[in-house]
């Protein structure tokens, strides 16, 4: 449902937008009238994408000073205060292009939150003080948590900046240390009068709602300024004509983090996007034990907790067993995520035998990823692989939505990507996919050659690591004896075709973990 | 393969679980914080058996809750087996190889895993309603029978090894290792579940173990099957009649040490540079087997204390900013555990000052109560909480799996909820003053320096 209005008093007049510019925000309904509780997302069309030069971070500054701050009737003290013994939750996700603030509530405190959403999104408070707490946990974020104690999610923000350098999807919606510093309260006072309009704006409300509840809804988003903000288009990735390698080193690492990307002309719009899913579940569904990948490194060469493949970001894959709504973006990307493989000093402090070593897994790992890769391209899926895949997706897409709040948010994304329901018509797509097509899509869009690749990993191996990547050296698979000895004749005969694989890079890097994001 | 760490609110009263005679029971009581009814029968071999309708069409929940955890892990060097183990579970059996378990598991496009913690390990998967006799058929198979090689035995170690490696990078999962070991010194909650390094790089060699770790431990009186979502009660149970039925009882027991007394504060520290400084409060709490009510009344406690709507946190976080965050937990475990507070920094040099807060705000309540409204909003939170979480077949069997692994009684969810309802300030103080001692308190840090800020 589309409703173009404002609200005046009590009177809702439709108008007509000047300059021939659509204002209009959109509707989404999901009644769910089994439900004890309410949903209510706001998903504007800003994200980092429009943080102006100079200032990255800004937008998500924005959002996280709004949703932990307050109103002009309520401190954020009082407002939590407030909201306390409903367990009413408000939340935020500022990615790249779309801002979604998420209010859940039960329904007996529906018209009391109706009140504190309103003044939340129309007019909230930007305290001084909130400003101040806010923007040092996000930065100290960035400086002590990100890049000092979480290096698997370090090297995944860290390959997003690389693939998509000098556009504006290029830095990470958090920003930088020097950015966030040199940013006032006026600079995001600004930045929301500009950007939090009605202009692309999607609503949605789930759960078990009065109609009258859904009326003032809609009669106060009309409250929204019916201005289009400056057209901002997210930036194409450059063209790199050789493979890139980031090497992140720190002190104490005893697994090096391993992220591998290359961007990819697909997203959830487009129809070869289920191809694409069948051929990425095949290859390394996140967390499942029967992806390739995964058997490859993990169950057969016990190298790490886990090697998974993507076609599109993947929010918090650490943590998150099944995809999150509330990250669509235009630009994509294809990513290998390794998870950490020993480092030379940790196998050294284990072993004996390997007194000697002077990089640890690292290398290899990546060339049996790459190689597999390769395999795929060039053989596709078998017909049995492809059923049994297809299979498993037209069951596992149904887990993505199990609750009020994922089911809406799934809804929202949709509409970013034109679609009415991505989950439903994902799954009419894949109902009627063919093998063949899901290979053509393979050897039409994950033929890459041209990788970029970021390792954090012990200082004591960085410059080595690097040079070992890009020289191409021989990375022999090393095991300690206790684990080689069982190991069957095909496993180290696959290992000895695997430690010369080809991969080329034309430019690399050693770099502290202080450099990026400061 | 995960393994977790549940910072729940929710906690059960004890109850044994009698596998004499086969029982079949239903509670629609209303009033219950669970507005679904719980099915449960105890099969003759002391498997319990329980279900929850759910309107979730197609869609079922299906969790095997084992109540074998690190807790057990008593023999020297045997840290960090139970979940070792839980990853060996996967490895396949005579009729369905780890390729063919993967590929009729993949069939039933489920989710699904498994994760070890002090008391449990638990099996889930959610998935496809029409396949579950495919689920039962498939689980009862690796729990009866699990049959992996050598070498899947010692390749599987190495994942163990790079679970632990992943985590390393984390503060908080180096504090807790440090506080677990200083806070016990002969209870096997000494460890954590992920074990010690050293124990992980010697796993290779305990193949001989892992088969009398499953002859002793995997066994239905250690296990409780939970089907949550679209199915029904008798179905379930005639699925768990046909393919756990033949499952054989066994003999053994976990003799676990007990903690002696503790008498004096403790200190645990890590030193780390480049991260948050933390601060955190340990202090001995009971088993909730023991005393459920005095659990219910730390969380309680807890949450007037230090959650969003105290002044300490108002104060610390909103105001002063000292503390980039303030929270508490209470774990409900099968042997007297710690509760913690744990205060992230902005500054190392404001850690006394930190402290004292804390301090000062335990002392208070120990010696004047907390105040009656506060009281009630957070028994107010606690119901709205949890009725809006139940909102999807495998958040009700989450929850519900907790309960099951601290007391074997499917019903205490239900009972914990009324304990919380009868909550009172007195309780609250009796609390405060009996478990929020200094001679209780392991006191936790993380900060560059070499030792514990705090130790003379």
């Amino acid at each position: 449902m589309i409703q173009a209005g404002k609200y005046l008093g009590s009177l809702l007049i439709i108008f007509l937008l000047s300059a021939g510019k659509s204002a209009a925000q959109e509707f989404v309904e999901l009644p769910l009238p089994n439900s004890n509780q309410i949903v209510v997302k706001y998903m504007f069309r800003v994200g980092s994408i429009h943080d102006f030069a100079g200032k990255p971070g800004l937008n998500y500054l924005t959002a996280q000073v709004i949703a932990e701050g307050g109103t002009k009737r309520f401190s954020s003290s009082t407002l939590k205060d407030f909201i306390y013994p409903y367990a009413a939750e408000i939340g935020v996700t500022a990615d790249k292009e779309v801002t979604t603030f998420t209010f859940r509530f039960p329904v007996d405190f529906a018209p009391q939150m109706f009140q504190v959403m309103s003044d939340l999104m129309h007019a909230p408070l930007f305290d001084e003080s909130d400003f101040n707490r806010v923007r040092s946990n996000i930065s100290n974020y960035l400086e002590e948590s990100l890049r000092s104690a979480n290096d698997e999610e370090f090297a995944k923000k860290y390959l997003e900046t690389s693939l998509y350098q000098s556009s504006n999807f290029e830095h990470i919606p958090e920003g930088t240390i020097s950015s966030l510093a040199n940013m006032g309260l006026e600079n995001i006072q600004s930045h929301f009068e500009k950007y939090y309009t009605a202009s692309g704006l999607v609503i949605g409300i789930a759960g078990k709602y009065r109609p009258s509840f859904l009326d003032s809804l809609k009669k106060d988003a009309g409250k929204f300024p019916q201005k289009s903000p400056p057209s901002t288009s997210p930036g194409k990735p450059l063209f790199f004509n050789g493979g890139r390698l980031t090497v992140i080193t720190r002190k104490d690492v005893p697994g090096a983090a391993i992220s591998i990307g290359a961007v990819l002309p697909v997203t959830r719009k487009d129809d070869d996007f289920a191809a694409l899913m069948v051929a990425n579940s095949w290859f390394g569904e996140h967390r499942k034990s029967y992806s390739h990948l995964y058997q490859k490194i993990r169950s057969q060469r016990s190298m790490n907790y886990g090697d998974y493949s993507y076609i599109e970001y993947y929010h918090q894959g650490g943590s998150n067993m099944l995809p999150t709504p509330g990250f669509p973006r235009s630009n994509n990307y294809f990513s290998i995520w390794l998870r950490p493989v020993q480092t030379a000093k940790s196998l050294k402090s284990q072993y004996p035998e390997f007194d000697s070593l002077q990089t640890g897994h690292a290398h290899f790992a990546i060339r049996m990823a790459l190689k597999e890769h390769l395999a795929l391209v060039k053989n596709g899926l078998s017909k049995e692989d492809f059923e049994l895949t297809r299979q498993f997706l037209r069951s596992y897409l149904k887990l993505y939505a199990q609750t009020p709040e994922k089911q809406l948010g799934f809804l929202l994304d949709s509409r970013f990507y034109g679609r009415k329901d991505y989950l439903k018509e994902m799954d009419s797509l894949l109902e009627k996919l063919t093998l063949e097509e899901v290979n053509a899509a393979i050897k039409k869009y994950l033929d890459i050659n041209v990788w970029t690749i970021v390792i954090v990993t012990d200082e004591s191996e960085g410059e080595m690591l690097a040079k070992s990547i890009v020289e191409n050296k021989p990375s022999p698979m090393v095991y300690p004896e206790v684990l080689r000895s069982v190991l069957p004749g095909e496993i180290l005969s696959e290992d000895k075709q695997t430690e010369n694989f080809p991969f080329f890079i034309k430019f690399s890097k050693v770099i502290p973990h202080t450099d990026p994001f400061k | 393969m995960q393994m977790l760490f549940y910072r729940w609110v929710w906690l059960t009263s004890f109850c044994l679980v009698c596998f004499s005679a086969k029982s079949q029971q239903e509670n629609p009581v209303p009033q219950n914080i669970l507005p679904y009814p719980i099915h449960s029968t105890v099969l003759k071999n002391g498997l319990q058996v329980v279900c929850i309708p759910y309107d979730s069409p197609g869609l079922v929940s299906f969790q095997i809750i084992m109540r074998v955890g690190s807790r057990d892990e008593t023999e020297s060097g045997k840290t960090g087996f139970a979940h070792f183990f839980e990853h060996m579970m996967f490895r396949g059996t005579k009729k369905y190889s780890k390729e063919a378990y993967d590929k009729v598991l993949k069939s039933v496009g489920a989710s699904a895993n498994a994760n070890t913690w002090l008391d449990r390990t638990v099996y889930h998967m959610t998935g496809n309603a029409a396949m579950l006799e495919t689920m039962f058929e498939l689980e009862s198979d690796r729990f009866m029978n699990l049959a992996y090689s050598e070498q899947d035995f010692k390749t599987e170690a190495g994942a163990v090894k790079g679970e632990y490696t992943k985590n390393f990078s984390s503060p908080f999962r180096r504090l807790d290792e440090k506080m677990n070991e200083v806070a016990f010194t002969k209870h096997t909650y000494s460890h954590t579940t992920m074990g010690y390094f050293k124990d992980i790089v010697d796993m290779p060699k305990q193949f001989d173990y892992s088969l009398k770790f499953f002859d002793r431990f995997y066994r239905p009186e250690y296990a409780t099957l939970l089907v949550v979502g679209d199915a029904k009660p008798e179905e379930v149970t005639k699925l768990a009649e046909k393919y756990f039925g033949n499952w054989e009882h066994g003999k053994f027991s976990s003799k676990i040490p007990m903690e002696p007394e503790q008498e004096k504060i403790r200190f645990a520290h890590v030193a780390m540079e480049g991260v948050p400084p933390v601060l955190m409060f340990n202090y001995k709490t009971p088993s909730f087997n023991d005393k459920p009510e005095d659990v219910i009344a730390l969380d309680v406690l807890m949450a007037v204390l230090f959650s969003e709507k105290s002044n300490i946190h108002k104060k610390l976080v909103i105001t002063e900013q000292k503390a980039r965050s303030l929270s508490s937990e209470v774990l409900f475990t099968r042997d007297p555990y710690v509760l913690s507070i744990e205060a992230v920094l902005k500054n190392k040099d404001q850690m006394f000052d930190v402290e004292y807060e804390i301090r000062k705000a335990i002392e208070k309540a120990a010696e004047d109560g907390v105040e009656n409204n506060l009281l009630q909003e957070v028994k107010k939170r606690i119901r709205y909480s949890f009725s809006m979480g139940m909102n999807s077949p495998d958040a009700i069997a989450n929850s519900m799996a907790y309960f099951i692994w601290v007391s074997a009684d499917p019903q205490a969810l239900n009972k914990a909820y009324a304990l919380y309802e009868k909550v009172t300030l007195a309780d609250l103080k009796r609390v405060a003053q009996t478990y929020l001692k200094p001679s209780k308190l392991t006191l936790s840090t993380v900060s560059p320096d070499s030792k514990s800020p705090f130790e003379k």
